[in-house]
């Protein structure tokens, strides 16, 4: 099913009487059988937005098309219920019904959509093959682990064939290794069944690995639509540039000069040249390079010197925290043999560099 | 001694002196009923079950009527109390409403009222319709009487009952009905247990109501009932009172020990994990 988000706004009235503006402008498409994301920080209105299509909340503004029918908009009268859009949610605290079995939180919306007896039971045992949790149909939720409780969610989300499944946060109650393995068949599964998938995290590694598009949200817009190599690679914005990879990107308030042909940016004491067309003389920008695209350099032609504060080893590769011209730079690098305060030259990968404006 | 075992000591004194507290009337109770005389500590043992024989068998003091009165007035009265509260719990917890706390407060507020300050209104009111001495005129008092404790316990309880509960429901196609009683009202049945029994237990040891609303045995409940014994020679029958009292207890702990596992649940479990 093809989701369209049209100009989606949402407003809380708090008690206060003050009004909050979760959702300013959301303007999104999901395709049909797409895998997409929905990431940003803590407080966003990432879950608030996945409601909305969920229809557990009416948009106070805008409109949400499931397939060319509008089923919410900012008027009241045209929101359907949730048990009209058929589309399923798995929520972060995995919402199981503590006094059904397993068997039957599977169950539950086959029997409140009046399926027959049989049929309930065929769909239920193959649901729960598919979330290898056969051996647990009996069980109550309470008698099962973080993962499993997870699984059952999951099978009573897919029993029904829903036409679209939303994800609030699924996996961040579980431990990290757990994580990564339910990530993987989680993937599968959406490829296998061929649902429209709308998953919300505020982990961008969950982002980049499922996501066949990831869209950022901040402040109540989207900041950017992507793929998640496009997003890393190719960042909008400041804030798309420091939320996404790790570690951070280092930014700065810069001034590009030029010195007859050459562009170059004029750091307190140094000075670095650079090439790049689409960037213009006598300007501010905020400059964005990855830790990664700095290297530290043995000779000392167009370079950046500075001093090392500490260092962290992440595996093979070791990072620099790095003072240098009043600032800090973290440099990632798999060179060996640094110390502390030792001096050190840098320079930038040119064509990694990322100008923002301002 | 380490701080643990102290800790387990003081513990268990604790434990040991309550229980051994509130049993204490209760023992003399029994005791008192199975003795020919009351003053059974001056005169010496002198087992007998006259005083059970005489409550239950003889016709004239009417101690069953005002059982099955007692019994069938408590239960309607919490049977109505939990489900109106049910209702009204679920409204202040999981709609969209103004002024919830003081809704809250405006009904404690009014279990404040003494007894004694309603009564004679309350008897005017019932001799209108008719019902003194008649069921209502017990049930209508005790379910208006009992039911801001019902409601505020589980409020207590439909509150933390995790909202994204409601929220998988409604996904998965429940209309806000289907949600109250496929959903919340299961879940939050060891409350419900707990509060109904509390009120059973309220209504059953009610005492001024039932006395002044009530002539005879027709509709008279066991407090009063015991209170007003007259006996079968005149004196202070203790011997009977207490045999009475004893049987009064059955009921009530019966029902305590069926459904301990839920009582003990809803007091302690209230959090309910998804
Ligand atoms: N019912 C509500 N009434 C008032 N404000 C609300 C309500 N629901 C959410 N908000 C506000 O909307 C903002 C976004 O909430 P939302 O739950 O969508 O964030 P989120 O992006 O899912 O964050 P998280 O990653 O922490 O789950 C928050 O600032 C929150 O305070
Ligand atoms: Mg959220």
């Amino acid at each position: 099913m093809k989701i369209e988000i049209k100009n989606i706004q949402k407003e809380f009235k708090t008690i206060g009487r003050r009004s909050v503006n979760v959702l300013r402008d959301i303007n999104l498409e999901m395709k049909d059988g797409e895998f997409f994301v929905l990431l940003g920080p803590s407080g966003c209105g990432k879950s608030t937005l996945l409601n909305i299509i969920a229809g557990l909340e009416n948009p106070t503004g805008g409109k949400l098309v499931f397939d060319n029918k509008v089923v919410a908009s900012g008027n009241k009268n045209e929101c359907i219920s949730p048990k009209e859009r058929n589309v399923a949610m798995v929520f972060q605290t995995y919402a199981l019904y503590p006094h059904l079995s397993v068997y039957e939180n599977i169950a539950f919306p086959l029997r409140i959509a009046k399926m027959d007896k049989a049929e309930i039971d065929k769909q239920v045992r193959k649901s729960a093959e598919i979330l290898h949790i056969t051996n647990h149909i009996d069980s109550k939720p309470s008698e099962l682990s973080g993962g499993e409780r997870q699984r059952v969610a999951i099978a009573r989300a897919i029993v029904r064939k829903p036409r679209a499944l939303l994800f609030d946060e699924p996996l961040s109650n579980l431990d990290a290794q757990l994580r990564t393995a339910t990530r993987i068949e989680l993937k599968k599964l959406q490829r296998e069944l061929g649902i429209t998938t709308v998953y919300v995290t505020h982990d961008q590694v969950e982002a980049m690995t499922l996501g066949d598009r990831v869209a950022v949200l901040k402040d109540g817009f989207v900041q950017q639509v992507d793929s998640a190599i496009n997003l890393y690679e190719k960042p909008a914005n400041k804030f798309v540039a420091g939320f996404i990879g790790f570690p951070n990107m280092n930014l700065f308030d810069v001034e590009v000069l030029r010195e007859q042909e050459k562009l170059y940016i004029q750091f307190e004491k140094d000075r670095f040249y650079f090439d790049n067309s689409s960037v213009k003389a006598g300007v501010k920008y905020c400059m964005g390079i990855r830790p990664a695209d700095i290297e530290v350099a043995s000779d000392n032609e167009n370079i950046l010197k500075g001093k090392i504060d500490t260092m962290e080893l992440l595996g093979k590769e070791v990072l620099l925290y790095v003072s240098s011209n009043n600032m800090e730079f973290s440099i990632f690098t798999h060179k060996k043999g640094f110390k502390e305060n030792q001096e050190i030259s840098f320079r930038f990968d040119q064509s990694k560099i990322h100008f923002f404006e301002k | 001694m380490n701080e643990e075992k102290i800790k387990n000591l003081l513990i268990i004194s604790t434990a040991c002196f309550m229980v051994l507290f509130s049993l204490l009337p209760f023992a003399y109770m029994v005791l008192t009923s199975i003795n020919a005389a009351p003053d059974f500590l001056a005169k010496g043992w002198n087992l007998t079950f006259e005083n059970y024989k005489n409550v239950l068998g003889v016709e004239s003091l009417h101690f069953l009527d005002y059982l099955k009165n007692s019994i069938i007035i408590s239960f309607i009265s919490s049977v109505a109390t939990v489900f109106v509260a049910s209702l009204a719990a679920y409204a202040i917890t999981r709609l969209e409403m103004k002024g919830k706390i003081f809704i809250l407060l405006f009904v404690l507020g009014i279990s404040m009222f003494p007894q004694v300050s309603m009564i004679g209104y309350l008897f005017k009111i019932m001799v209108y319709f008719g019902f003194i001495n008649a069921y209502p005129a017990l049930i209508f008092p005790y379910i208006a009487w009992i039911l801001p404790l019902s409601l505020w316990i589980l409020v207590s309880y439909f509150s933390q009952i995790p909202r994204d509960l409601d929220k998988a429901a409604m996904v998965d196609g429940c209309s806000k009905f289907q949600i109250l009683f496929k959903v919340l009202f299961p879940v939050a049945l060891p409350g419900i247990f707990s509060t109904a029994l509390l009120s059973f237990i309220f209504a059953f040891n009610e005492f001024i109501f039932a006395l002044i609303l009530t002539t005879d045995y027709h509709s008279r409940t066991i407090p009063v009932g015991i209170a007003l014994f007259e006996g079968l020679h005149g004196q202070v029958p203790w011997g009977q009172i207490m045999a009475a009292s004893t049987i009064t207890m059955l009921p009530i702990l019966a029902l305590t020990l069926i459904f301990q596992k839920h009582i003990i649940g809803g007091l302690t479990k209230g959090a309910v994990k998804g």
